[in-house]
């Protein structure tokens, strides 16, 4: 009989567990998925680093009689546990062309080109294997140079440096772990062993341009700093935890889903949860009858709770396999460029399908306690709508002058609230995470970030280095370059453009500070001064023999404003004192300010900012934008080699498309969740209120009033939740994405609030997509009689 | 007098299972204004459909239904709606009211709705008013429907029923799930109305319900197998004989 009862059951109200089984899928999926990923994304660049083997210190060197040095150095250090080195030869990126001699990339940063036998990290393919072979007359490239460059597998480069030139296919990508984000700036290109020896072939290359990557296993960072401070040509050096934070903007997608994961998870127990109570809310009145003629209470529930486990059990199921693919479109913005992954891989998503399927279990338990309260005429009398007997709504239709159908719809939301809850709820979460990553999305593409990667106050146009700027000038000193400056600014003025042009450059020099050695990078402008940076406490160097420094290199070096460190400037070594704090998002915010007078020398010059035009006519955005386009053609420059205070920043951040495409994932997992929550409820409430709806009806309401009275009370909530999600937009904007900024070195972020989107396109959209649901699913209400008001339980 | 409702040759028929169910046959009759008709018979005899066929509820089979003149089998649903709206008044045995609005709100509900109604809220405020108190239950105007006995509720359904002048009350059975104290109160009240020349046309089980009726149809398997007239009730003394006379054709009929 319990069979019978529950066939028809699921027969009976076929739509209503069509769509709850849809949820618990849907549930399924986001929970399995999500719980995956939270432990992904937690374990992060840690799993990535382990299974490349990163070690715990990295040190690069590059240059003339660069190679053995490291060994020389770390040979006797007994806080190392091991040590493994790679030799490389480094190559300036803009020496690799298209085999017809086209520009690739024009950067002077240098690329990698090892020998893939000889590398001592290991890279992984797309399908995150190790890549222990390259054909020879074949690369592999790692990080995103290929996207970046936009050039393909398959395609040929060319590979031009002092007197060798060979023409290599691509044979795909690599995921490396020390070089591949975006932040680090150099890429890797592994060879073939015979295709690595031509390039050693040549004396220049071999002699000049060779260098050595060092992962280095230890527990004592201190100790080896004794050790480090020996070698000669150091280009880079970092902690293992330094090294995560370059990969902080692939987390911040991972994060992102992670938080997404989570709302994910709320929005589909909540709606569970009141799909759940609903339903059997609904079923009181044949509970009631049940009771009537002698079921047991625990045989009531035993019949429901069957009813749910089979519903859970066959969601869960799919659910389960549908939540691998999806947690892995989810995380596949993050995971382009690492190894994301957990031990306990699969494991999570079957435990989290059996914990959902238990917790809907649970939910059915406990909505079906109250059976046990109710004798068989409470039951048929109240349990059909469950509804409190006291007053309900503080508005009344005999004092307001709104049309029935608007004033039905208001005063069902105030009447019963908690009815209308799954819904607010649901939407706002929703609608708050869209926004918060539409503030940082729009701060990423705005001017307002310029402060964390340059001075305070944005320039009208920056340039990529020119021509003069690259190459074997490191005879170059101060004056040579601004010299180079100031002719530019001359050029552009003679074109109609009158301006100061500036950059400013990065030394690196060993600091001493309370006993012990550090290597540290300084900013020194050259027509842009100190005083022009942000300073939050304390003030710009003025003198010679001061410095500004970040908060992250006060920690590092134990320094704070008033105390003095010693600077080695290669020719003098001065005391400076400390004098102020600033932020930037340079160098992980790693950096120092020297004086405008500092005694700076090329030979310690590791790299130099973007030419920073300022115009002294005050021009319009029009006008800058033309003015872009002259000096784009004045040195023939490309389009991304010329740009403006936004372009420039969202530059710098490099992950604005990862952060839109993950923004409109988003939004697009938001519709379709503002679709599912809206169907079922709406659906739920038709169910619930057939009796009153055919009332109406056959009082002469229309059904196009009943609709209207319908999708408006579900226009009211998506609008309530959606004013609640752009006001809290804000703080939680500050409150989630600050940290992860402060993660890469800036402390106080001056978002970019666009109020059009927060205020009006996002929750238009979120409203247009609950309303026409709702329009579209009261439309069901057509098929509801009026003569079924003599019918209706 | 003119005639509000007329049924000529009126057919229902139901498909359940594949199997032709013909629950009104051929039915006639008419109902003159100021008409109080009580349509009784045996369960499962139609007279519910009846009432909903004629009143413009649900859709007829064959025949032809008028409502003070106009053919109602060709409106469309939206026209009906609007009939049913501003012509017709509608008293239902399970006493539905929207449950998120006081007991006035729901009154004046019909009205706010019309487009007929030309008057202002507050004007029809004091319409909803006045009905209350004349059925005497102005003082549960601004209750919640759920804190209100059952003959109060189907009195504040009566006063809906009328909220917006009909020219016919339908009700179905309007006694049907209240005590006898307050059956009789709503029926006195029903009574008082059709005095006051409402037309209304009822269903009901009940003897003494339909003893304060003008005119008595009696219906059987779809057919209409009688009618009686009985006259206006004018006085409770009537009331006892008007039973009896009744009862003796109903039992004539095969009640």
């Amino acid at each position: 009989m319990y069979f019978n009862i529950l066939k028809k059951d699921l027969k009976r109200k076929k739509t209503m567990n069509i769509v709850l089984l849809l949820f618990i899928i849907l549930a399924t999926m986001f929970v399995s998925s999500g719980l995956n990923n939270v432990l992904t994304v937690l374990n992060g660049t840690d799993y990535f680093f382990d299974k490349a083997g990163v070690g715990d210190y990295v040190i690069i060197t590059m240059g003339e009689n660069s190679v053995g040095n490291i060994s020389n150095a770390l040979d006797n250090a007994d806080c190392i546990d091991d040590y493994r080195v790679e030799t490389a030869v480094f190559i300036n990126q803009n020496n690799v062309t298209r085999t017809d001699g086209t520009e690739i990339n024009s950067t002077s940063n240098v690329a990698l080109f090892q020998a893939v036998d000889n590398a001592k990290l290991n890279i992984f393919d797309k399908n995150n294997e190790k890549i222990t072979e390259v054909n020879e007359g074949e690369v592999i490239i790692c990080g995103k140079y290929m996207e970046k460059n936009n050039v393909e597998t398959g395609e040929y480069i060319r590979i031009k440096a002092s007197d060798v030139e060979i023409d290599l296919k691509i044979a795909g990508k690599g995921k490396d772990a020390f070089l591949g984000s975006e932040f680090m700036g150099n890429y890797r290109f592994l060879l073939n062993k015979n295709d690595y020896e031509k390039l050693l072939a040549d004396e220049t290359l071999s002699k000049k341009s060779m260098g050595e990557i060092a992962y280095i296993e230890t527990d004592d960072i201190s100790a080896l700093h004794t050790y480090t401070t020996k070698i000669e040509n150091i280009m880079f050096e970092g902690r293992r935890s330094q090294l995560s934070t370059v990969y902080l903007i692939e987390m911040i997608a991972a994060f992102i889903v992670l938080i997404l994961s989570v709302c994910l998870v709320i929005v589909a127990f909540v709606v569970l949860k009141f799909s759940i109570s609903f339903t059997i809310a609904e079923e009181y009145r044949e509970i009631g009858v049940m009771k009537a003629i002698g079921l047991k209470n625990g045989k009531i529930r035993t019949l429901y709770i069957v009813k749910y486990l089979i519903m859970a059990v066959i969601g869960g199921i799919i659910g389960f396999f549908a939540s691998v693919p999806f947690g892995n479109m989810l995380i596949m913005s993050a995971s382009n460029n690492m190894v994301l992954g957990n031990d306990a891989g699969i494991l999570i998503n079957i435990f989290s399908s059996i914990f959902t399927i238990a917790v809907i279990v649970m939910f059915a338990y406990s909505c079906t306690k109250k059976i046990k309260k109710l004798t068989p005429i409470d039951a048929i009398r109240n349990g059909q709508t469950g509804e409190r007997f006291k007053k309900k709504s503080f508005i009344s239709l005999n004092r307001t002058k709104a049309n029935p159908t608007v004033y039905m719809a208001v005063n069902d939301i105030l009447s019963a609230p908690k009815r209308f809850m799954t819904v607010i709820i649901s939407f706002f979460v929703c609608t708050l995470f869209v926004l918060v990553l539409v503030n940082t999305v729009s701060t990423m593409k705005s001017s307002a970030l310029v402060n964390l990667f340059s001075v305070e106050e944005p320039s009208h146009i920056y340039t990529a280095a020119s021509e003069e700027f690259i190459g074997d000038n490191t005879s170059y000193e101060k004056e040579d370059y601004k010299e180079l400056i100031n002719e530019m600014a001359d050029e552009i003025t003679a074109e109609g453009m009158p301006c100061t042009v500036g950059r400013h450059f990065i030394y690196k020099y060993k600091i001493t500070s309370k006993g012990d050695e550090f290597a540290g990078n300084f900013f020194q402008g050259i027509n842009i001064s100190a005083d022009e940076f942000a300073y939050f406490e304390g003030t710009a160097p003025q003198n010679i023999n001061e410095i500004a420094v970040t908060p992250q290199v006060s920690e590092k070096i134990n320094a704070k404003i008033g105390d003095t460190v010693t600077v080695d400037f290669g020719t003098e070594k001065i005391d400076c004192i400390v004098t102020g704090y600033f932020q930037t998002m340079q160098m992980m915010g790693e950096m120092m300010i020297l004086s405008d007078e500092a005694p700076v020398s090329s030979h310690y010059l590791v790299g130099y900012s973007m030419n920073e035009i300022r115009f002294t006519d005050n021009p319009d955005e029009k006008e800058i934008e033309k003015r872009k386009e002259k000096i784009s053609e004045l040195y023939n420059l490309k389009d991304n080699e010329v740009q403006n205070a936004a372009e420039f920043c969202a530059g710098c951040v490099g992950v604005v498309p990862t952060m839109e495409a993950v923004q409109y994932l988003l939004l697009g997992i938001t519709i379709l969740i503002v679709i599912l929550v809206t169907v079922l409820v709406e659906r739920s409430f038709i169910s619930d209120e057939k009796g009153q709806i055919a009332m109406l009806k056959a009082l002469g309401f229309k059904t196009g009033d009943i609709v209207k009275w319908h999708s408006l009370r579900f226009g009211i909530a998506a609008v309530i939740a959606a004013i609640l999600a752009a006001v809290l937009s804000i703080p939680a904007t500050d409150l989630c994405i600050t940290p992860v900024f402060g993660m890469m070195g800036a402390i106080n972020i001056d978002y970019n609030y666009e109020p059009l989107k927060i205020f009006l396109f996002y929750p238009l959209v979120i409203f247009a997509v609950t309303f026409v649901t709702a329009w579209l699913t009261s439309l069901y209400t057509k098929t509801i009689k009026t003569s079924e008001v003599s019918g209706i339980e | 007098m003119s005639t509000v409702l007329k049924a000529k040759d009126l057919c229902k028929t139901y498909i359940v299972n594949k199997r032709q169910n013909n629950v009104l046959k051929n039915v006639n009759f008419s109902i003159d204004e100021g008409e109080m008709v009580a349509v009784m018979g045996p369960s499962g005899s139609g007279k519910s459909t009846l009432l909903y066929a004629v009143s413009g509820m649900d859709s007829i089979t064959a025949g032809g239904v008028e409502f003070c003149g106009k053919s109602i089998e060709k409106m469309k649903e939206k026209e009906l709606a609007e009939l049913r709206l501003d012509e017709m008044g509608f008293i239902f045995q399970q006493m539905y009211m929207l449950k998120n609005l006081s007991v006035l709100d729901n009154i004046i509900l019909p009205a706010c709705q019309s487009e007929k109604v030309k008057e202002s809220r507050k004007e029809i405020v004091q319409r909803g008013e006045a009905l209350m108190r004349k059925l005497g239950i102005i003082e549960i105007a601004d209750n919640d429907i759920t804190e209100v006995s059952g003959g109060q509720l189907q009195r504040a359904c009566i006063c809906r029923s009328m909220i917006n002048n009909p020219k016919v009350i339908f009700a179905d059975e309007p006694t049907g799930a209240l005590n006898r104290a307050s059956s009789d109160e709503v029926m006195s009240e029903l009574a008082k109305l059709n005095r006051e020349g409402t037309t209304i046309m009822l269903i009901t089980h009940d003897v003494k319900v339909a003893a304060k009726c003008t005119r008595v149809i009696y219906i059987v398997d779809g057919n209409i197998k009688g009618e009686y007239n009985i006259g206006r009730y004018e006085n409770p003394s009537q009331l006892r004989e008007r039973e009896r006379t009744l009862n003796n054709w109903l039992m004539e009929m095969g009640w």
